[in-house]
Formats: structure tokens, C-alpha cells, sequence
């Protein structure tokens, strides 16, 4: 490892690193406008420029552009380097506008801090400066060329780090400009890193235009909960508004960038339409009247139904806390539930995936960035989880081979071999790659079972598939690999996918490689949720107890159960039913509307929470703000209300925790500290798993991974071989539901911003079963649900398993009506509608 | 449109190669020759006919000083623009051109025939100064050379 001297202090890197990094390092931040350390180094900008005093450069060089080597004696304040970046950062400023009072970027801005730190500060140039036409890219990132110093930045991560083509960089020397080729929406679902990654004003945040400096916000590290990444974010307030949010680095997570999902997807926390007061039968009531209310109803049923007649409903995008709590009061009250899935086939599913995280096996984000093979399995990641899309690309730009199996017409910004076949088929073409590229001698190492359940994977000459060379091809490419990564799906694959994915991990294991395991799961805590489930009851059986008249009361925990259930008339009926429904949330749901007695919570930003990413890291958001309603809301525009009173408008929601123990007639703990010590003694009592738990101001900023979590159960299981499927259906198609990166989440799509980049929900199907219906891109369709018509444009694909129609959960669709799942569509129940 | 035949030899000869992208410049060329100048619709063909994005193509094609964005003349006459002619008399043979064919540089007649760009270097020091109409070099050049040349082109109009 070279030992280099820089500014009179010593210090050893590995072999590689740039001296910029190298004095980083030593807390020596050379200035930098073209480098970062996620894009690289290209001496652009040459405004990093150090001194190399001894060694095999000498002289005036660009700091970014060489490696440390044994030796070096580098000066950052040699007076020739000062002077060189003084020039150079005359020279970038020559064009600029000036425009600091009224950029957004002021304030935070890389090019003011490095002007002033260069020692530029009168303007020489006279001339006349070189002006642009801005362009419209859309409602995410504001466009002004004039600030730009040509850093390359944008057009290196929107095209190099990302894959996305519809930005970049046009012109020659003095009129190089940086934007699209013409006006447009970006195509990129990563654009709000142009915003943070941008050394000046060019890229700014749109939605938070006009609303105030970096300084007047109240700023705080938090986590996003719009899928099951936890990608670290930083979120701003101010005026009791949530204003915007950026991507916070994660060594573990997410790097230096999240997706635009989870970056703009916070609006539902300061929507003018959520509900701050509490409901009692749609009047508004003072918070301990509803609690009053509340307890002397749930009093009666348990009286008279027994306490099993009140069920309890939690949700993934619960704080672990709300769900413990929520678990506790249940234990406590003999209440039945708490439930967490609505879908019991999917609890497995992600139970099953927790389980066989084991320590050894599970890769984060970044460390899947490393891998050299990824096998994606029933995963769609731009669309379920957009970052894990960006970890990939990046393992391919650095020579990894990425596959996936999966029906659905799959887009990823690179190239990958996609196997689309049919989701009962997942099984088997994964099992037949993982074969011909493991020994069977390896697999007889790991004991009986292993021999076993390798010997009853057929072999690709037996089995005669389709696909079957590509399949020997990839297999080839596996063996010779040795940071094999499987990335498995919970949602859409069958029963048997998640512990057959860990199992071939095993294989994998086995012939001596560095071998990962990646699932995805639904929810932002899907994982707490997977920890505290009971194996008593499913949501449908709840669903009958309630129509039976056994269940009478109902609460429901930030969950909207119209959302990801594919029968709205059977819950209309059911709450209906209900003596009472009682919601907690923080957004104005259907299922809020519907609800006998409502309770207002605190969002993510206002209560802080912990979480559970997919790959079981315990990470804890902080409280960002107060709360209560942004006063641009009650101003109307102007000055605040000058109203007397107590506290802070609009502030009545509270923690769903503390609603829970208060609905449960419990003590409520008097901080947020105590509530999740005593929370996590609890937890440990059940699971010793969270003993290890720091205190929650002590938690790293990484968090922590849970250990094994629950029992492994049964290793090579050949479940997946027996397991019934669906018969190929001569006569319809499989309906399979899906996610998309933007309208089908619970959250973000109600950001008004997002919903201008949603894209026009459609029906896929494969070009041959368009062609046997008479259909083609762009019609018109109705399938007819037995809960109704369901219309929609159609989206032929080649790119898909033939036999199927995907349809997202779009919240434009009225999927709700399918009824029953799993479903085949008929061909008759498809047609087309005229125009 | 493209006709066919020219869309059809085009495509030919990208299926021949691994990396279609590099016979973009090729390609703009040959299509530029095609509508006299590379239009936003050419653009997109170029970019459809190499599985590139529109923004892709723009890229190269306005990095290079001699595919033209924009409708050019019928004759498109480069002045180089680097240290040899201008030590030869390049101001004073720009200041000809412009006066002479009453444009600016930049700008193309108002009959279409003749367009004035800068060129950078073009390797014909020996020659300063030097012009290039239509890839074919003049040079060294005096206003009564000058005069000869676009009067001989204007004859050939």
C-alpha cells in the first residue's frame, strides 16, 4: 500500500486511490467541481489541482486524475497550485450569471464555496457572456444552463452511472450544453440526483422552487419508506410544510443516490386533504373523547362477543414500534391478530424469505454492486424497487452478467439476458441453470438432503425447454464467477421461490464462491412485520369471521385495505358489517373515509420510527419537525392567523404507537426513547434476536443487521417440484398484478409531482396472444371481472412470458374488481372497446 | 423520408458491423448528403436506423463543425479560423467574403446558393489562406481569387 505525504502529514492508502481521496482522508478537501467519488475521476474541471513536490510527478498536476504512489510529497498550498486554482476558478466563472440571490442552489452551492475559497472575488472578464435556452425536463429538476461550468457531472451519472439516454451533453467547446434533445418529461426515474449531484444551480429541486434556503429548513436524516430498501434520505421542513428530500450517503444502502419514488414521494405528509382531528362517525372530536369513545365500544363488544370479536389489522409501512405495540395490545386484551399480510400466501412467502436470511448469505445494496453474476428471480427492479435497479447496473457496467427469470416484460437501463417465462416455471429454470453450474460432488458434500434435492433437479438435456442453450451458455458463465448473487421477489412468484432461491444460494455456496442473497419485499417494514406475525389466521379468515358476525370490531393501523385488495365489494360489505371500524393513519385512505372512529397519526417525519429493510438492517429515522399544518394552509398565503390558543395548529395527530397503548388502555411511556427500550425489551422477550438492539440514540448511522431471525426450518426442501400450479390454460391468460416505479404506491402517489410522471396505465400481453385476440399497442381493452368492466390501453410486448396479462395496481385502474386471485382471463372475457 | 433504397443500403451496411454506433458519423453523412443539411427529422431517422436515442446522435452530430443542424446553401464555403491564415490575411479575406456576398458569417444568401462558416484548422497552412467549399481546398487566396471562384460557381449554379 503506497505511503503518501500530503500537506506534511502521512498517510497509507490501497493501491489505486486518487490523491484527492487520499487527502480526503486526511480531512484535506481539495477542491473538486467534475470529481465525485461515485462517478470518477476525468480532469474536466482542473480546479482540483495540487503541487507534487516530490516523487514521479512533479510540478502542477490534477489531484483527481492520479494514484497515490509510494514516495509522493503533495502540497494543497503551494502557492503555484493556489494561484493555478485561482485562474481556473476565474476562468469557470466568466459565463456564470451571477444569479445567487435568486438560485435555488444558494446557499448549498459547491461553486460558491469554491469561489470564495479560491480567492476569486472581481470580475476582470468584460466581454459579453454566453447565454442558453433553458429547457422543460419535466416537474422534478428545474433547468438554467447559464450556471454551468461544464463539470460533466450530469451527463456522467444520467448516462454512465444510471443507463439512461434522453440526457446528456450537445455542442462543442464554448457552447457545450447539457439537457435533452428536446423539451420533455426525463425518462429517468433517478432525476433528483441531477439536483444533488449538480456543483451549481443548473439541475435544481423543482417542488421546493421559491420556498426557502437550505438554512431556514428544519433538516433532519431519514429514512424512505416507499419500498423495502430503506434508502437513507435527508428530509427538510419548514413552516411546518415537508418541502423536500435528498439522498443521504449510505456506505450500506444506497450510495450517494435514491430513486425519484422515494424522493419525492413525502407529499402525503403535508397534503392538504389529511386528516388532523379526530372522527367519531364523521364529526370531529377532541382526541380523548375518540379514545373515550373508542374504549367504552370495544368494552362493550368484548363484554358481550368476547374479546376474540376485535380484530386487529397492522401494516408493513409501520413503525416497528406501532406494530410491537399494536402485537402487545392484542397479547394483552385477547384480542385477535394482530395480522400483518392481507394476503396469506404472501406472509409465507416473505416469513419464509426472513428466515433464510442467514448470516453469511445476505448481501446489502452496495455489496451487490460487487457481484460479478446476478440472477434476478420474479423481480422487477425499476419497478419495485427502483435503487436495487441502479446497484445492478452498476455490478454490469463493471462486467457482471445479470439474469433474470421473470413473465413479466422486464426494462433495466443495461443489458441482461431475460428469460421470460411462466411464473410456474420459475422454479425450474432457476433450479436448471443453479444444476448445470454446480458439481454433484458438491452437492453430495453438503449431506443427504442437498444430494437429494440436486438429484431431482432434472438436467437441461432431460428437461428439453425452451431457452435451453441460452440456459447452458449462462451456466458456463455461472460456474466461472465468484460473486454469484440471487436477487429473489416475494410478491409475484410461487409459494416455493423464497426458500428455493436459498437453497440454490447454498449450492452456490458450496463450489467455493463469495455467494449472496438479495429478496425484495413489499413493504417499507415488511421485515419487523415478518418477525412479529403469529402463525393464527390469515386476513381471509378474519374476512369470514367478520361476515359470520364472529369479528365485530375492527382496527386498522396505517393500512388502507382498498389498496392491494382485489375485492372491493366483499370489503365494502365487511365494513358494512362491522359493529365498528376504527383506522389510525396519516393519510385520508378509503378506508379512513370509511371508518366508524378515525385517528389522526403523526407521519414518519413528525414521530421518527424504526425500520426493517428487506435484508432485516435495523435503521431508526428521526423526528424531522413538530408537525401540525403548514402554514401556508391556514395563511392562506398571507400572515398566520393571529388565533389564541395552546400549541401548534393542526397538531393533534400523535405516534400510532402511542394511539395503540391508549386505545388498549395501557401506560403510555413518557418519551420516545423509553417507549422503544421498553418496546425492544418486550421484542427480545419474544425474539431474542433484538437484544443485540442498541438504545435508539445510539444506533449506527448504517444501523443494524439483525442476526438469524427466525428458524431456518427445513434446508432443500423439494416442496417446489410437487407444488400444484395453475394448469396451463389453453383458453386465458394468467393474470399476474404488479407494481410500477410510480402510481401503484401507497404513498408517494400522493405527490402531485409524481403524478405527472406516472405513466398511462396499461395491460401487458405477449405479441402472440395479441395476435390470437385480434389486439394490438395502443387499444382500447375491457376485461370483464366479475366484479365489473375493467378498461384499459393494451401494451403488446415481445419481451414477456407468452400466456399471461400483467396488470399494475395502478391507482387510475379499478382493479379491485377481479374478486378472486388467482385469476385466468379468459379469451371471451377480453375485448376490445371502440374509440 | 428517406427513400427506401437509401434507408434499405443504410441498414445494410449497420447489420454488417458489431457496434452500429460506429457508423453514426457514416450514416449522418450520408444523410445529410441526402437532404443538403442534417433536419430534426434526420436526426430521428439517423437515430431509428441505429437503435439510438435522438439525443444520442445530436451529441456527435453538433460536435462537428461539418454536419450542419441547420439548411445550409447549395455551395458552403469554410473559412479556416487558426493561427496560420490569420498571420496570411484571414480578417481581411472574411471581411471580403462578407462584403461580397453581403452576409455575415454564419449566414447563408438570400438565393440559397452560398453559406459562410469558420472552420478550425484544416491542414492547408501551405496554402494560407484557405478556404474549402464543398470539400474541395483554395488557397492562398487574394479578393480578385475570390471573386473568380464564386463568380465560376454562381456560372455553375
Amino acid at each position: 500500500m503506497p505511503n503518501i505525504v500530503i500537506d506534511d502529514r502521512e498517510i497509507e492508502v490501497p493501491a489505486g486511490t486518487k490523491v484527492i481521496d487520499a487527502a480526503r482522508q486526511l480531512d484535506i478537501m481539495i477542491p473538486r467541481f467534475c470529481y465525485h467519488v461515485a462517478l470518477g475521476s476525468v480532469g474536466a474541471c482542473r480546479v482540483c489541482a495540487v503541487k507534487f513536490v516530490e516523487g514521479p510527478f512533479k510540478g502542477v498536476q490534477m489531484s483527481c486524475m492520479i494514484d497515490a504512489k509510494d514516495g509522493m510529497v503533495v502540497s494543497t498550498t503551494d502557492e503555484e497550485a493556489v494561484e493555478f486554482r485561482k485562474y481556473v476558478i476565474e476562468c469557470l466563472m466568466l459565463h456564470h450569471p451571477h444569479d445567487c440571490p435568486v438560485c435555488d442552489e444558494g446557499g448549498h452551492c459547491l461553486l460558491q464555496d469554491m469561489t470564495i475559497s479560491g480567492g476569486h472575488g472581481i470580475r476582470r472578464y468584460l466581454g459579453s457572456k454566453r447565454t442558453y435556452r433553458d429547457q422543460y425536463l419535466g416537474p422534478l429538476v428545474q433547468h438554467e444552463m447559464n450556471r454551468c461550468i461544464h463539470c460533466y457531472r450530469c451527463s456522467r451519472f444520467y448516462q454512465e452511472f444510471a443507463g439512461y439516454r434522453d440526457l446528456g451533453v450537445m455542442q462543442s467547446a464554448n457552447r457545450v450544453f447539457f439537457g435533452r434533445y428536446e423539451d420533455g418529461i426525463l425518462e429517468s426515474p433517478f432525476t433528483g440526483n441531477l439536483s444533488d449531484i449538480c456543483p451549481t444551480g443548473v439541475y435544481t429541486d423543482k417542488p421546493s422552487r421559491f420556498i426557502g434556503r437550505r438554512w431556514d429548513y428544519e433538516r433532519s436524516p431519514s429514512l424512505c419508506i416507499n419500498c423495502s430498501l430503506g434508502c437513507h434520505t435527508v428530509a427538510s421542513a419548514r413552516y411546518r410544510q415537508l418541502v423536500r428530500q435528498e439522498a443521504r450517503y449510505s456506505e450500506e444502502v444506497n450510495g450517494y443516490f435514491i430513486c425519484d419514488r422515494g424522493r419525492y414521494g413525502f407529499f402525503y405528509a403535508s397534503h392538504e386533504k389529511r386528516p388532523r382531528r379526530a372522527l367519531v362517525e364523521g364529526e370531529e372530536v377532541a382526541y380523548h373523547q375518540a379514545i373515550d369513545t373508542v374504549r367504552e365500544k370495544l368494552a362493550q363488544i368484548s363484554g358481550s362477543a368476547g374479546p376474540e370479536a376485535i380484530a386487529c389489522l397492522s401494516s408493513e409501512r409501520s413503525s416497528l414500534e406501532t406494530q410491537a405495540m399494536l402485537k402487545r395490545v392484542c397479547q394483552n386484551k385477547n384480542w385477535s391478530g394482530p395480522l400483518f399480510f392481507m394476503e396469506q400466501s404472501l406472509a409465507e412467502k416473505v416469513k419464509t424469505a426472513t428466515a433464510r436470511l442467514e448470516p453469511g448469505l445476505t448481501v446489502s445494496l452496495r455489496e451487490l454492486e460487487q457481484a460479478d453474476f446476478i440472477l434476478a428471480v420474479g423481480a422487477d427492479p425499476i419497478n419495485e424497487a427502483p435503487m436495487l435497479a441502479l446497484a445492478m447496473r452498476q455490478a454490469q457496467r463493471f462486467g457482471g452478467r445479470v439474469v433474470v427469470i421473470d413473465p413479466r416484460p422486464i426494462f433495466l437501463p443495461f443489458d441482461f439476458q431475460h428469460l421470460p417465462v411462466r411464473l410456474h416455471e420459475v422454479d425450474l429454470y432457476l433450479s436448471l441453470m443453479i444444476k448445470a453450474a454446480v458439481d454433484r460432488e458438491t452437492a453430495t458434500e453438503l449431506g443427504p438432503s442437498a444430494a437429494e434435492f440436486y438429484q431431482t433437479i432434472p438436467t437441461l438435456e432431460t428437461a428439453a425447454v425452451p431457452l435451453q442453450e441460452q440456459i447452458a451458455t449462462l451456466a458456463q458463465e455461472l460456474r466461472g464467477c465468484q460473486r454469484p448473487v440471487i436477487v429473489c421477489g416475494t410478491e409475484v412468484v410461487p409459494q416455493t421461490t423464497p426458500a428455493l432461491a436459498a437453497d440454490q444460494v447454498l449450492l452456490l455456496k458450496a463450489m467455493d464462491k463469495q455467494t449472496g442473497l438479495f429478496y425484495l419485499m413489499p413493504g417499507a417494514n415488511t421485515f419487523g412485520a415478518s418477525l412479529l406475525s403469529g402463525d393464527d389466521g390469515s386476513f381471509s379468515t378474519t374476512l369470514e369471521s367478520i361476515e359470520k358476525g364472529k369479528i365485530k370490531a375492527l382496527i386498522v393501523t396505517e393500512r388502507d385495505l382498498f389498496w392491494k385488495y382485489q375485492n372491493k365489494q366483499r370489503l365494502e360489505r365487511i365494513i358494512e358489517k362491522l359493529d365498528l371500524l376504527v383506522v389510525l393513519d396519516y393519510v385520508d385512505s378509503e378506508t379512513a373515509q370509511k371508518s366508524d372512529v378515525f385517528f389522526p397519526v403523526s407521519s414518519l417525519y413528525e414521530a421518527g420510527g424504526v425500520f426493517i429493510n428487506q435484508e432485516g438492517r435495523v435503521q431508526v429515522a428521526p423526528k424531522v419537525y413538530l408537525g401540525g399544518t403548514p402554514i401556508k394552509q391556514n395563511s392562506g398565503g398571507g400572515h398566520p392567523p393571529r388565533v389564541y390558543g395552546v400549541g401548534i395548529p393542526g397538531s393533534e395527530p400523535r405516534p400510532a404507537w402511542q394511539v395503540v397503548v391508549e386505545i388498549g388502555n395501557g401506560e403510555l411511556p413518557p418519551d420516545e426513547e423509553t417507549a422503544f427500550a421498553t418496546t425492544r425489551k418486550w421484542l427480545a422477550e419474544g425474539n431474542p434476536v433484538f437484544a443485540n438492539l442498541p438504545p435508539i440514540d445510539q444506533f449506527p448511522d448504517d444501523g443494524v443487521r439483525l442476526g438469524p431471525a427466525l428458524d431456518v426450518g427445513s434446508r432443500f426442501s423439494l416442496d417446489w417440484q410437487t407444488e400444484r400450479h395453475p394448469k396451463r390454460n389453453s383458453d386465458g391468460l394468467e393474470l399476474i398484478l404488479v407494481d410500477w416505479t410510480f402510481g401503484t404506491e401507497e404513498l408517494s402517489i400522493y405527490s402531485p409531482h409524481l403524478r405527472q410522471v406516472e405513466k398511462e396505465p396499461c395491460l401487458s400481453m405477449h405479441t402472440s396472444d395479441a395476435v390470437r385476440l385480434g389486439l394490438s399497442s395502443g387499444d382500447k381493452v375491457a376485461i370483464r371481472f366479475d366484479g365489473g368492466r375493467v378498461e384499459a390501453s393494451l401494451c403488446v410486448a415481445e419481451n414477456m412470458a407468452s400466456g399471461v396479462i400483467v396488470m399494475p395496481r395502478h391507482r387510475l385502474l379499478e382493479w379491485q374488481k377481479i374478486k378472486e386471485l388467482p385469476r385466468i382471463v379468459r379469451f371471451e372475457e377480453i375485448e376490445k372497446v371502440s374509440v | 423520408m428517406l427513400p427506401t433504397e437509401l434507408r434499405a443500403s443504410l441498414a445494410e451496411q449497420i447489420a454488417s458491423v458489431d457496434h452500429p454506433r460506429e457508423l453514426l458519423v457514416d450514416v449522418m453523412f450520408a444523410v445529410q448528403d441526402h437532404y443538403g443539411y442534417l433536419s430534426d427529422q434526420a436526426v430521428e431517422e439517423v437515430a431509428d436506423l441505429l437503435g439510438m436515442t435522438p439525443l444520442e446522435v445530436e451529441e456527435l452530430a453538433t460536435f462537428y463543425t461539418f454536419v450542419y443542424r441547420h439548411r445550409v446553401g447549395k455551395y458552403v464555403i469554410h473559412v479556416c479560423d487558426s493561427v496560420i491564415c490569420w498571420m496570411d490575411g484571414h480578417e481581411s479575406l472574411v471581411e471580403h467574403l462578407e462584403r461580397k456576398l453581403e452576409i455575415k458569417m454564419g449566414e447563408t444568401t438570400p438565393d440559397g446558393l452560398f453559406t459562410l462558416l469558420p472552420v478550425c484548422c484544416i491542414g492547408y497552412c501551405d496554402r494560407a489562406p484557405a478556404i474549402l467549399i464543398n470539400k474541395k481546398v483554395y488557397g492562398p487566396l487574394t479578393p480578385e481569387k475570390i471573386d473568380e471562384i464564386l463568380a465560376k460557381l454562381q456560372g455553375e449554379a
